[in-house]
């Protein structure tokens, strides 16, 4: 063997269920390098690394350390071998302190009791040679995201591990967090600890990584150099095509205003504070206007409030119109509102029904589909018929397959037929293409722009800077629960949206707000 | 007064045992609706192995030690009972609500159809009566019959149980064990967040059969002493929804065993009146107060519960209910 | 087709996974009859005697002490009657418990709604004058008494759930031990306790001495109890069936006890659902308890503040055969009071008792649970994780945790 890895993954195949997830991928890291794991959601990247982790076995393949091959059955084992993982969801337990969530499954103990003054000891130590910032006797539940991953981090380095796994570690943090992430990533590195880093932010591998290797639908495709690369040919690499960025689609021609939102506030339910602050905005016929931010600033609680799942505490929406801001939920659909959700599990879809009463979740009361509050078996039929052709909603037995054992982009097609079907003025579409692969995309993309030009007005709701920058017409930036900035996306470049998205930037609302 | 304080702790004592028996099995995230049905069993064997016992000719002088043995009995019945739940809920992944249902039907079935087969009657009695073989008196401790001790010595010293000692001292250990120990950390982690206790290499599963376990030990135990302090120890697969009680007083308790045993002993004292409202005569003046307000048994039967209802009611936001409880965990799925 | 085939087999399956609960749990009852027998010395033969009854008590005849005292086997008209009679009320709580778990409830207070059920419509039935109103009119105002009584007590955990988000479980078990100390307070010292008979102190009169009793309507069954009651408790089915399944109201439950969120998110309004949900599943048990108790000729044990009615409890039982489903519950709710007779005939003809019936239904419960698992088995490696949709693998929408 020519060089020495620390780890190398060879050959590794896992099969669910219907899927090939790893198909014979190989992934060597090296000691004390920052090892990109890139590709798209759904190439395999997370399973890959679960499998390294001792949480999946491998049907296929060998895990070698250090030239020697190692059996990891259990996170145990993982731990033995000195591996450390920090989840994309992070594992901590809400209601303990940080101190207690570091030194679980390893505590010091005298005869079981808990000797928490040498852990205390160590992890001081540790936070303070790495730059990991925590507040030991804080419970989790009431500190910052970035706080919680810092100690996951803690988590890893108080059981010595020395390789790191860092599952999407950005997704969740401010800017600010992420430059910290990534010195803190670079100073591990520098101590000649070896990390890989999964992740599908291109800035990112540039920024810290020393080598990237790619997957693409479960398949590997290549390891490259980060110095003698691009960022064109890494996303080359991921998508398997050169990235159709554009969407085709004619300049908007806005006409008169739907949605008119003003001083919507609504309180958060995690801390005490607003999670929307006095945001105002107006969407007008044949436009796209689109909500960008970072996830968790405000935009979830903001569409909660516009489509009536929560209350807001002030502020008004009005709709043709119409106030709607004490409206219900059915007020608001038929006076014009449809609402892709963000999660179509959980708002979406009843899972165990079959599409066609999922196609009527809104609409079984009208009077084709029921007669006297008896259900109309015949039209919902005919009508699931009509829209299973006109969106190509894909499915084993037509109206009646049960909607779990449909795949996520036909879930969504089925959402997104129901409720451009409603044929409201204003489409409220909130991450309508998370998760999915690149032909739904486009597709969904299609329909959103289609809508446009018909003279609804859409609010887009989106976290993919690709998505906001090709479809929308207007980009209104939220952070921290306030519109911090409109920008045309024909005028301003994807950095400059960052900058406003990491709050750095801002050109609305109050001016003592805006970051030095 | 001595005495309705002393009825007092004998209530509280097995009905805080029981409720951290839920404590136990909850914080683990078994939600344990059978501790109704696990006491059931715990009397039942607590009756029959005294009754064994003392027909074998068991020395009345070492009667303690009969008691002592008993727990350990009864404790592991509890246990053994409490199995056909946690394999249930882990490894079958059912519904724990309907587990527990199946097992509250089960425990008196089972015990009123061995007592009515093997003993031909509906009660199982001792051969001799409880307080005759196992109450302390104050002569138990060394001190004179005529000896007066005060208040607090008559209480703790003077017609009491062994159990009831036991009972605290077994309370204020689990409960030490529970918040210091490296095994009560990782039992919480497992009730609130299995998931990340799986990550950190601990077996969700073994923590869940060893909280439910406890759990079984302390209920069957709590059933035990429940008869022995209330019923003369007479088993007849019925503890009048004691379990059912004592999961309010969990629940009220915010499943925490400082609060528990302050409910515990509020519910308690609530329990020793409705028993014996009609003839208490709480400061020994010869006025019957309880009895003169008029109030119905059942009023004060009823008040537990529709205190917890109350208290659900304005305390539901703030509810410390382990987070993970009553939900499967599937290693496979995360 | 291929949807009636899908059908079929969902249905296949339902149906087999209750029979296997069945089968265990009798199985289990005849062994435990054989250690019991072998353990206390009895003969081998009590131990088959006692199985044959559990299998067939209904069929029991007795014995026939000319031929050695040999079990006798036949048609029973008074216990077929006997069993539809005992039947009519788990049937209703079984609706209850169903039509709550369709809404994504689990309504362990039946027993309480039943309580209130029982002591509304004795105390209805009691109180108001025969002779001046006509008896099939107390009758049924004390019908539609106890409805109310039990729709209001099953409107306390419903409201809990859907406005404080406080499982219903525990609410349901406050209100229960609620229930069975309210009815004891009102009973106590009133006027409608059986002082007449001598030594029935604990018991309610019968409402057959106010002339109130349910019309037999041609259920005579050789002079057992059966009535017009298992007709009203299967038209409780079919229109209970009808509403799940046929309207929009029946959809909105089942959307709410699908996916509460989702419910939510398509505009119903789904904490009304769920008050409704146990409101009438409140109603329901408490019309069974009316059914059981103004037949006229059973009396009420009235001090229940320590214990809660089995037939309540029972319930669980019939709906988990049922799988829920309400037309399935008439005959799980009659295979219950199969065994239930079953039990008391063992009581009568063998050293046995007639706990061994509940034992069996017990286990069955426990059993019962298993199936949920391996039908949630199959569903799960129906939704295989699809291309990447890690979502897909993940539980939706459990509806019932707690705050």
């Amino acid at each position: 063997m020519a060089e020495n890895y620390v780890v190398e993954m060879l050959n590794i195949t896992k099969v669910f269920p219907g899927i090939v997830a790893n198909d014979n991928i190989t992934l060597q890291l090296r000691r004390g390098e920052i090892h990109a794991l890139l590709g798209e959601n759904g190439a395999g990247k997370s399973t890959l690394m679960s499998v390294l982790f001792g949480l999946y076995q491998p049907e296929g393949g060998e895990i070698h350390m250090d030239g020697k091959r190692v059996e990891i059955r259990d996170p145990n084992d993982a731990n033995a071998l000195h591996i450390g993982m920090v989840h994309q969801h992070f594992k901590l337990v809400e209601c303990f302190t940080v101190l207690d969530n570091i030194i679980l499954g390893v505590e010091p103990n005298k005869l079981g009791f808990l000797q928490k003054k040498e852990a205390r000891k160590k992890v001081v130590a540790l936070s303070e040679k790495y730059g990991l910032l925590v507040d030991l006797d804080a419970l989790v539940e009431d500190i910052t995201v970035g706080m919680q991953q810092r100690t996951e981090i803690l988590k890893m380095l108080y059981r010595e591990n020395e390789i790191l796994i860092f599952d999407e570690p950005t997704a969740v943090l401010t800017p600010q967090e992420i430059g910290e992430l990534m010195q803190i990533m670079k100073n591990l590195a520098a101590e000649g600890k070896s990390i890989l880093f999964i992740t599908h932010k291109l800035n990112e591998i540039m920024e810290v990584c020393d080598r990237c290797s790619v997957l693409r639908k479960g398949k590997y495709i290549g390891t490259v150099d980060i110095a003698g690369t691009t960022k064109e040919e890494l996303s080359r690499m991921m998508v398997g095509r050169d990235v159709k960025f554009a969407v085709d689609k004619a300049p908007a021609q806005p006409g008169e205003t739907v949605l008119k939102v003003s001083g919507l506030t609504v309180p958060s339910k995690v801390h005490h504070n607003n999670a929307v602050k006095d945001v105002s905005f107006e969407v007008r016929r044949g436009e796209i206007v689109c909500i960008a931010g970072i996830d968790g600033n405000g935009q979830t609680e903001f569409v909660y409030a516009l489509s009536g799942l929560e209350k807001a505490s002030a502020g008004k929406i009005e709709l043709c119109g119409r106030d709607v801001t004490h409206s219900s939920i059915r007020q608001r659909s038929k006076a014009g509102m449809s609402h892709i959700p963000e999660d179509r599990h959980k708002h979406g879809l009843v899972l165990d029904f079959p599409l066609e009463d999922n196609l009527v979740l809104q609409r079984y009361m009208e009077p084709r589909f029921q007669k006297g509050g008896f259900i109309q078996r015949e039209p919902i039929r005919a009508y699931a018929e009509e829209m299973i052709g006109k969106f190509d909603i894909r499915s084993g037995q037509g109206p009646v397959t049960p909607v779990r054992s449909m795949s996520g982009g036909n879930q969504q097609k089925a959402i997104i037929a129901r409720e451009i079907d409603l044929n409201a003025d204003l489409l409220v579409a909130v991450q309508p293409t998370r998760g999915l692969d690149v032909g739904a995309i486009e597709y969904i993309h299609s329909q959103i722009v289609q809508q446009r030009d018909l003279g609804k007005a859409v609010l887009l709701v989106s976290l993919e800077l690709d998505e906001v920058m090709n479809l929308s017409d207007r980009i209104l930036v939220m952070y921290e629960g306030e519109i911090v900035g409109e920008l045309d996306p024909k005028q301003t470049t994807v950095e400059e949206l960052g900058l406003y998205m990491a709050g750095a930037k801002r050109n609305v609302g109050r001016k003592e707000g805006a970051a030095s | 007064m001595t005495f309705l304080l002393q009825q007092t702790v004998i209530y509280t004592v097995p009905l805080i045992l029981v409720a951290l028996a839920g404590v136990f099995a909850e914080r683990s995230g078994i939600i344990n609706l059978a501790l109704e049905g696990i006491m059931i069993i715990g009397a039942f064997v607590g009756a029959w192995f005294v009754r064994a016992m003392q027909e074998g000719g068991w020395n009345e002088n070492a009667a303690q030690w009969l008691l002592i043995l008993t727990l350990l009995i009864t404790a592991a019945a509890g246990a053994l009972f409490s199995l056909l739940l946690s394999f249930s809920a882990v490894k079958m992944k059912a519904d724990q609500t309907i587990g527990g249902t199946a097992l509250n039907l089960l425990a008196p079935a089972l015990v009123l159809f061995m007592v009515n087969i093997v003993f031909q009657q509906n009660t199982l009695n001792l051969r001799y009566d409880a307080p005759s073989w196992f109450m302390l008196f104050q002569t138990d401790f060394g001190f004179e019959r005529k000896a007066k001790l005060g208040l607090i010595g008559d209480l703790l010293l003077n017609k009491t149980y062994l159990t009831t000692y036991l009972g605290l001292l077994i309370y204020v250990v689990l409960a030490i064990i529970l918040y210091k120990t490296r095994f009560g950390l990782r039992l919480r982690a497992c009730g609130e967040h299995p998931q990340a206790a799986d990550s950190v290499g601990i077996n969700v599963y073994r923590m869940r059969y060893l909280g439910t376990s406890i759990s079984g030990a302390l209920a069957g135990m709590g059933g035990f002493i429940y008869t022995l302090t209330t019923s003369n120890g007479a088993a007849n697969g019925d503890v009048a929804g004691f379990g059912f009680l004592a999961l309010a007083v969990m629940i009220f308790g915010n499943w925490k065993p400082l609060n528990i045993a302050i409910v515990g002993f509020l519910f308690g004292l609530l329990k020793c009146v409705s028993a014996s409202s009609g003839t208490l005569d709480i400061n020994g003046d010869g006025v019957y107060l309880l009895a003169q307000i008029g109030v119905s048994t059942y009023v004060y039967n009823m008040l537990p519960y529709v205190i917890t209802l109350v208290v659900l009611a304005f305390t539901s936001k703030k509810s410390r209910a382990p987070k993970a409880e009553g939900i499967p965990y599937d290693k496979g799925q995360r | 087709m291929k949807k009636e085939r899908t059908l079929w087999n969902d249905g296949t399956k339902t149906v087999a996974a209750s029979l296997l609960s069945i089968l265990m749990g009798v199985v289990f009852g005849g062994v435990l009859l054989l250690v019991v027998a072998l353990c206390l010395h009895m003969p081998l033969s009590s131990a088959w005697e006692g199985f044959r009854i559990v299998l067939a008590g209904v069929f029991n005849t007795g014995r026939n002490y000319d031929a050695g005292s040999a079990l006798t086997f036949g048609i029973n008209a008074r216990l077929v009657g006997d069993m539809l009679f005992r039947a009519t009320p788990l049937i209703m709580t079984g609706l209850s418990v169903a039509l709550a778990y369709k809404t994504g409830l689990f309504n362990i207070g039946a027993p309480g709604q039943y309580l209130m059920g029982t002591a509304m419509a004795i105390i209805v039935a009691l109180s108001l004058d025969t002779t001046v109103i006509p008896a099939f009119l107390v009758w049924l105002l004390a019908f539609l008494a106890a409805i109310a009584a039990g729709a209001l007590w099953g409107c306390i955990p419903g409201a809990f759930k859907a406005y404080l988000n406080v499982n219903e479980v525990i609410t349901s078990i406050m209100t229960n031990w609620i229930a069975a100390n309210l009815v004891t307070l009102l009973f106590d010292g009133s006027q409608f306790i059986n002082n007449v008979d001598f030594g029935k102190t604990g018991y309610t009169l019968k409402t057959s001495t106010n002339g109130v009793a349910t019309a037999k309507m041609g259920l005579d069954f050789g002079g057992g109890n059966a009535n017009a009651g298992f007709l009203i408790a299967i038209v409780f089915a079919v229109v209970t069936y009808v509403v799940i399944n046929k309207t929009t109201f029946g959809y909105e439950l089942r959307s709410c006890g699908s996916n509460k969120n989702a419910a939510k998110y398509a505009g119903m309004n789904e904490k009304r659902n769920i008050v409704l949900s146990m409101a009438i599943a409140g109603g329901l048990s408490a019309a069974g308890a009316a059914l059981y108790f103004l037949q006229g000729d059973v009396e009420f044990y009235w001090h229940t503040s320590m214990t809660l009615p089995a037939t309540g409890f029972n319930g669980i039982p019939v709906a988990l055969l049922a799988s829920c489903s309400p037309i399935g519950c008439v005959f799980s709710g009659m295979f219950m009071a199969y065994l239930t007779i079953s039990g008391s005939q063992l009581s009568t003809f063998t050293a046995y008792n007639e706990y061994i019936a509940n034992i069996i239904i017990a286990v069955i419960v426990y059993l019962s649970a298993f199936t949920l698992f391996f039908k949630g088995l199959m569903d799960a490696r129906k939704k295989a994780p699809k291309g990447g949709d890690k979502a897909a693998a993940e539980p939706a929408g459990r509806g019932t945790k707690k705050p």
